[in-house]
């Protein structure tokens, strides 16, 4: 009797707790919502009672290029994962495999891209990318969100690799399989948790960039973290309408976190061959 | 169903000589066990004969072509590794199937389906086909790896310990188990372990390794009658030979020996005193087995040498009775119903037509008397 109820008030207090943290955790969210819905006039009420409005939607979605930038977000961001995984997966399967001189020295640069805050090499890279004719295109875009998303790709795949005993390869070998069999067959199945984990962290991240888009494009390509900017006018702010293109620019990590999280954690976490 | 050879081969790894200059030769259809104790090279060796690894100097040929620049794939190996290798995202069946998959051996699935069966019902591992590797024993996943093997018609069989993982029964069913499917099938294996009473009960021949070098290669009656050092002798046989520090001694231009320092001057064999006679050698050491030194509480004749009991350890149907004569202690064995309190006084008879005796500065084998009978009848 006594163990039930202190289990119904564990359980209790446990759902009170959980409630009051995703309140927390999702109001943020929940009033650039709202935000998005009111008009300019009731825009810093604090109050939940409002008139909804579409106009917001309406002035962004049609009344400016927002769509053409979150295209161009979406290019930039899916296109900087794809070299990344490109370039990515037969870089950690090196860095894993083989015993060459340098081998963590090399590692540890890769991994070091991410140290720099971007805005220290900012300068040089415009200077750089306006010689090359690179300011403004996608693959310059693209080139340059590697460093964001290639070290982590490279590190997590890396992890994976080590836990793949070199016998799994030379058995496959041995069983008469080529190398590229061997690696679509054997390898992929193996390092696909960490590479999908990676590779949709590596997108978020590419796709909240902010400084790269902001200073190595701006004209013919804007992502949507920069167009949103727009919005803020000389006179006035455009509260909704910043809200909206942040709602909307939003949208895909979501989706996406809910699709994986599960597998988000674990990919991240554990290795490649357990048990 | 090939003839498998060495030439020379040598194999660094970074400083450490893994192989020093080893070269084998095994004929076709052979059950050859390669032994030796950890680190001498076995696996390297294995591992070249495969392709996976490439010998820095030397030749493998198999049917007597030149294979160092074949690919693994092409060679036509199947191998069982040490630590399973088993896929981790394949089921038992697909793990034991994918040899059958590969583009270089494609089989139909009838035919897969119909040689796993055959194989894992030799294993008893029929029930695990839906499991996956992280699902099984290490015993379990050993008996995979031997099946995924075993599926094969290949060249040769390269088998790393394949039956070290398994309890002591399930693995002399799988020893006698392996040396009959090796005969039905015909075909060259190649077997590394480090269980003596595996690579004697196994082998048509056994190579022996350490640090890298073959020290001998024979049948399993050579290595184990005529050891060719101290070094063999002593990787044979549970308990370890007992080597013990012997005087020869010439009365009446006769060779006899004394041991323990005793004044007593035992008889060698007539072979043994001639073989010595032929080449007086310097120092000698004596091997002598466990099971060729009789035990007695009481000294029945002179050839009883006076010890005390140092420990009695039962192992089963026997005990490892250790003997101490002078600090030296002497490995016996005894039946399992002797008792004995320990320091207490106990004679030994040593069968010196068993000994073996060696050379204590090279450790080198010099000569076993010969069963004379037997050798009477070969002439």
């Amino acid at each position: 009797m006594k163990a039930q109820y202190s289990r119904g008030v564990l359980g209790v207090s446990r759902s009170l707790l959980l409630a009051i943290y995703s309140l927390f955790a999702l109001f943020p969210l929940i009033w650039m919502i709202i935000i998005s819905f009111k008009s300019d006039a009731e825009m810093f009420t604090t109050t939940f009672i409002f008139h909804p409005t579409l106009s917001n939607y309406y002035s962004v979605l049609v009344g400016t290029d927002y769509l053409k930038r979150f295209l161009d977000n979406l290019i930039v961001s899916v296109g900087a994962v794809i070299v990344s995984v490109i370039v990515g997966v037969p870089g950690a399967y090196a860095l894993a495999r083989y015993n060459f001189k340098g081998r963590e020295s090399l590692a540890f640069t890769i991994l070091s891209f991410k140290f720099a805050p971007e805005i220290l090499v900012i300068l040089p890279l415009f200077m750089i990318y306006q010689k090359l004719h690179l300011y403004d295109t996608y693959l310059g875009l693209i080139w340059v969100y590697q460093l964001i998303t290639l070290p982590l790709l490279i590190w997590v795949l890396r992890g994976y690799f080590e836990d793949i005993s070199l016998e799994i390869e030379q058995a496959a070998q041995l069983e008469g399989y080529g190398w590229f069999h061997v690696f679509q067959k054997i390898l992929l199945p193996l390092i696909m948790p960490g590479l999908v984990s990676a590779g949709l962290l590596a997108f978020i991240f590419a796709w909240n960039s902010f400084t790269f888009s902001l200073l190595l494009s701006g004209f013919k390509i804007q992502t949507v973290t920069v167009a949103s900017l727009r919005y803020v006018a000389s006179d006035t702010v455009h509260y909704g309408y910043m809200a909206v293109a942040a709602a909307i620019a939003t949208l895909p990590e979501i989706i996406l976190a809910l699709l994986i999280q599960k597998h988000l954690v674990r990919g991240l976490s554990f290795g490649a061959v357990k048990g | 169903m090939a003839h498998i050879e060495i030439c020379n081969v040598k194999k660094k790894f970074k400083k450490t000589i893994a192989i020093d200059d080893i070269s084998l030769d095994i004929k076709d259809n052979e059950f050859f066990v390669l032994f030796g104790p950890a680190g001498a090279g076995k696996t390297t060796t294995l591992n070249i004969i495969a392709g996976i690894a490439f010998p820095d100097q030397g030749y493998v040929k198999i049917d007597g072509k030149i294979v160092n620049l074949l690919e693994p794939a092409k060679r036509n190996v199947s191998m069982v590794f040490e630590n399973y290798a088993l896929y981790p995202h394949l089921t038992v069946y697909d793990n034991i199937a994918s040899p059958m998959r590969s583009p270089t051996f494609k089989k139909d699935e009838a035919y897969i389906k119909q040689e796993i069966e055959r194989v894992t019902a030799i294993l008893g591992i029929s029930k695990l086909l839906d499991r996956l590797p992280k699902q099984l024993s290490n015993g379990q996943k050993q008996r995979v790896a031997l099946g995924r093997c075993l599926v094969r018609k290949p060249n040769v069989f390269l088998m790393d310990e394949p039956l070290a993982h398994l309890d002591a029964k399930l693995r002399h069913f799988m020893r006698a188990e392996l040396k009959e499917m090796q005969s039905n099938f015909n075909t060259t294996t190649i077997y590394v372990t480090h269980d003596y009473m595996e690579a004697l009960s196994l082998g048509d021949r056994i190579g022996i390794l350490n640090n890298g070098k073959i020290e001998q290669i024979g049948v399993g009656d050579d290595i184990f009658y005529r050891p060719a050092n101290e070094f063999i002798a002593k990787m044979m046989g549970e308990p370890e030979i007992n080597i013990l520090e012997i005087e020869l001694v010439q009365e009446a231009a006769k060779f006899g020996l004394r041991i323990f320092n005793m004044d007593k001057v035992f008889e060698l064999p007539r072979d043994v005193e001639a073989a010595f006679r032929r080449k007086v050698p310097n120092d000698v050491d004596m091997g002598i087995r466990a099971n060729d030194i009789e035990i007695s509480i009481s000294k029945k004749s002179d050839e009883y040498i006076h010890g005390t009991v140092y420990s009695i350890e039962p192992i089963g149907n026997k005990s490892v009775l250790i003997i101490a004569v002078n600090d030296i202690q002497i490995r016996t064995i005894v039946p399992n119903d002797f008792s004995a309190e320990l320091d207490s006084d106990i004679y030994m008879k040593i069968n010196y037509k068993n000994a073996i005796y060696f050379d204590r500065n090279t450790k080198a084998f010099i000569f076993r008397h010969e069963n004379e009978d037997l050798s009477e009848k070969v002439i």
